[in-house]
């Protein structure tokens, strides 16, 4: 039974994907069918959910869904920009290091290491402070600080694929560096730098997150870092029933995005280990 | 690059390494102090306040220059005089006399440091001296400036000092009974205080000692001094410890005073076990405009639309949530003795703002604090000014971080919030609006307008304090709120009501002053009374 038991190995990638769908639609409506602004206040201050705003307003009156629907795709976007960044140095330099090997390996070994080393959440404090609160300047921080565990599995798997016969065999023969790439590396190594990217998108979100709850990043923007740490830093909310929809619904959907996102990643990871994919 | 951010990160790398190692300043234990006799009525073992901030280090060169810095300062540092519900009262100085410029001190007698040697005259007058060469962060004596209110001084004995003043006014007993004394002894060969961390630093003359501060945790704890002179500590020991919530701290025990919401003060107030300290009106926030970055604020026309586009009841409503008032012009709060009802109202007129701000293409950077009612109202105000047509970017910084930026005229817009406003009198209406006496100190109090002159403000704000008749005075006072709500120097957003909570069979001794509100900064709330 081939045919059972393959969809039964897809079937945690379609409910991820599904859930991750259900997340954009979900947010898409608020972004473009929500009659209320992400920005101007156009409740009452603390309104609990109601068919007028099905997730309540904030102390300023401003609709939560509205912000939590321009903070997923603010959050998303931030996300598939740290991926891809990351996929383009970690792979582009792991491919590099791996093919190359000598010289070009140590130093790209060198530079992974110190990357490795480095704890990444105080230093991307101090230079989010130094720096100042732009967002491309968090994307890039953020992309610095991801590269390098891509970059390492990227080229031991570039090294081994490298070693094969077969190439060094095209090798031998006058094949140019591109060709024994596009035609006997790529298949190995992109989907390693692929799920690589996808395992920083959760991962950028969650540390964006971090920083715009420790106050780096643009204050009024509709971040769920921001929302949560305006919400938790409202005095006595935890003695309120505020919290209900102002703290709960950004944790809930930053949980709930992290998870999907890491889930899909692990899974690829999986079936990348099982060479299935 | 604001020179304060580069310090920061550069202190962010470099402190762990210091702390490894042991050395560093924002750290300190001191050997114990304090009493273990027998203990009076309202005596408490150990009182615990809210920490987690670092307001630097509790002396008078190194404190932060907002009130829970200076106020720590204030617990380990005796001035000659101290205020209370009614005036001023003896404090490190038993009596007092005054005659034409001359002021006489008599210290107590038994007067002594916090390491035994004795407080002399001696130390008052090389206090002065030495504020004279190196200004402390609270400066009631203006010192090391042209303005020092002090023109000499003699030693009359070991106990009593005659303090000359250049020009007496109705501030000057005050001022000269608030700076705090220093020992000679140790300060008499630092040549930079505002870094030095040897021997002394925190050898105090006040009733209580620093016996250990940690700045990264924002944590200190104060031990009584044994036999301080002017009275008797009515606990062990002051601690403020750094918590997550205070609310749910106070609730759990873990601290003994805190501020309560405005949405949960009437259920609280149903506890009878629980007592209140009202602050009413008495934190305020302002916009300051840096004129010289944008002088087209210049017209008056302008800020008066900027007073029209913003809807400072919402502050009230929504931040404040209804627990105050929104700013009157004149920058006094209305519930003050010396408010005058003839300032100028601005309404908010958003139709009005827009006309006249609409087609100006006008864009600014509003700088605010990143505490969450700052960032609120910097939304807030963002919202309104946007939708009369100015483009607005909020930047967000620590409170530090702002002030000091505040104080360098690093800002366009700068939204600034502090206590004190309540104070009785306003003399902060001087160090704010005066052309001569405004943006000295670094203190919230001074944060004057930049690039705004006005020599009409400046000579009612210059006379009030030669005045010492009351209702002279008030007068002036009243007459110069007017003058400030027509010029409109800076635009006054809110005025905030808070309450601080206590649990009355832990301690019962916090009080007001008349002149400040905050009772948690008030060194007699710490005294057995």
């Amino acid at each position: 039974m081939p045919g059972k038991r393959n969809r039964a190995r897809w079937r945690p990638c379609l409910i991820l994907c599904a859930g991750l769908l259900a997340l954009t639609l979900f947010f898409g409506w608020g972004v473009l069918g929500w009659p209320c602004s992400p920005t101007q206040p156009s409740g009452a201050s603390l309104e609990a959910p109601s068919a007028a705003h099905w997730l309540g307003t904030d102390d300023l009156g401003i609709d939560i869904y509205a912000q939590l629907s321009q903070g997923f795709f603010a959050s998303m976007s931030l996300g598939l920009a740290c991926g891809v960044l990351t996929a383009l140095i970690g792979g582009g330099l792991g491919m590099l290091a791996g093919y190359k090997g000598g010289g070009v390996q140590a130093a790209v070994d060198f530079a992974v290491n110190v990357f490795l080393a480095v704890p990444q959440l105080p230093v991307l404090i101090v230079l989010g402070a130094f720096w100042g609160q732009d967002r491309r300047l968090v994307i890039g921080l953020i992309a610095a600080f991801s590269w390098a565990p891509v970059a390492k599995q990227t080229a031991a798997k570039t090294r081994s694929a490298a070693h094969r016969t077969y190439v060094r065999a095209a090798r031998s023969w006058g094949a140019g560096s591109w060709y024994i790439f596009k035609n006997h590396l790529a298949a190995d190594v992109l989907p390693v730098v692929l799920v690589g990217a996808l395992a920083v998108v959760g991962k950028a979100i969650l540390q964006e997150s971090a920083l715009a709850y420790l106050g780096l990043s643009d204050p009024t923007a509709k971040s769920w870092g921001l929302m949560i740490n305006r919400a938790s830093r409202f005095a006595g909310i935890y003695f309120t029933d505020y919290w209900k929809w102002w703290l709960a619904a950004p944790v809930a959907a930053l949980m709930l995005t992290i998870l999907f996102t890491r889930l899909l990643a692990r899974w690829l990871e999986q079936q990348l280990l099982e060479g299935d994919v | 690059m604001p020179r304060i951010r580069i310090l920061s990160a550069v202190l962010a790398l470099v402190l762990p390494v210091s702390l490894a190692a042991g050395c560093s300043a924002a750290s300190y234990e001191a050997p114990a102090y304090g009493a273990d006799s027998a203990h009076p009525d309202g005596w408490v073992e150990a009182l615990r306040l809210e920490g987690g901030t670092d307001w630097g280090a509790p002396n008078p060169f190194q404190c932060q220059s907002r009130g829970p810095g200076t106020a720590k300062m204030e617990l380990v540092y005796a001035s000659l005089l101290e205020k209370d519900e009614n005036g001023d009262i003896g404090w490190l100085a038993e009596s007092w006399t005054m005659e034409g410029n001359d002021y006489t001190f008599t210290l107590r007698e038994g007067a002594a440091f916090q390491d035994g040697q004795p407080l002399t005259a001696d130390d008052v007058a090389f206090t002065i001296d030495y504020y004279n060469a190196h200004p402390p962060v609270s400066n009631p004596l203006a010192a090391g400036t042209e303005a020092c209110i002090v023109d000499h001084y003699t030693v009359v004995d070991e106990r009593t000092i005659t303090l000359t003043v250049k020009n007496p006014d109705g501030d000057t007993l005050s001022n000269l009974g608030s700076f705090e004394i220093i020992p000679r002894h140790v300060w008499k060969s630092v040549e930079d205080p505002y870094t030095y961390t040897g021997e002394g630093w925190l050898t105090g003359s006040g009733a209580w000692a620093c016996t250990a501060y940690d700045g990264p945790t924002g944590s200190y704890e104060f031990t009584a001094v044994e036999d301080f002179c002017a009275g008797t500590p009515g606990a062990g020991r002051i601690q403020f410890v750094p918590v997550s919530d205070a609310l749910l701290a106070f609730e759990n025990g873990e601290i003994d005073i805190t501020g309560v919401p405005a949405d949960l003060l009437s259920q609280y107030q149903a506890d009878e076990t629980l007592g209140f300290v009202e602050k009413a009106n008495d934190m305020g926030y302002k916009l300051l405009i840096n004129f010289e970055q944008c002088p087209e604020f210049l017209d008056i026309a302008l800020r008066r639309a900027v007073y029209a586009a913003l809807d400072r009841q919402a502050v009230v409503d929504k931040v404040f949530r209804g627990a105050g008032s929104v700013g009157s012009a004149g920058y006094v709060p209305r519930t003050s003795l010396y408010y005058s009802p003839d300032c100028v109202e601005y309404d908010y007129d958003p139709d009005a703002a827009r006309a006249v701000l609409a087609d100006k293409n006008l864009s600014v950077t509003l700088l605010a604090a990143d505490s969450g009612s700052d960032v609120s109202i910097a939304e807030l105000i963002k919202i309104d000014l946007e939708a009369a047509g100015v483009a607005v970017t909020v930047e967000s910084y620590d409170s530090a971080t702002r002030d000091s930026m505040v104080n360098a005229g690093d800002y366009q817009f700068a939204l600034v919030g502090n206590g004190g406003w309540g104070n009785n009198p306003p003399t902060y209406l001087r160090t704010i609006f005066s052309d001569i006496s405004k943006n000295q100190g670094g203190n919230p109090h001074s944060m004057g307008p930049i690039g705004y002159e006005n020599a009409q403000i400046t000579e009612l704000a210059e006379a009030q304090k030669l005045e010492t008749d009351f209702e002279a005075r008030k007068a002036i006072f009243q007459e110069l709120q007017v003058l400030i709500s027509q010029e409109i120097p800076l635009i006054v957003i809110a005025n905030q009501s808070s309450y601080s909570m206590y649990r009355k069979d832990v301690y019962d001794g916090w009080m007001k002053t008349y002149a400040y509100q905050q009772a948690e900064q008030n060194r007699l709330s710490y005294m057995l009374r």
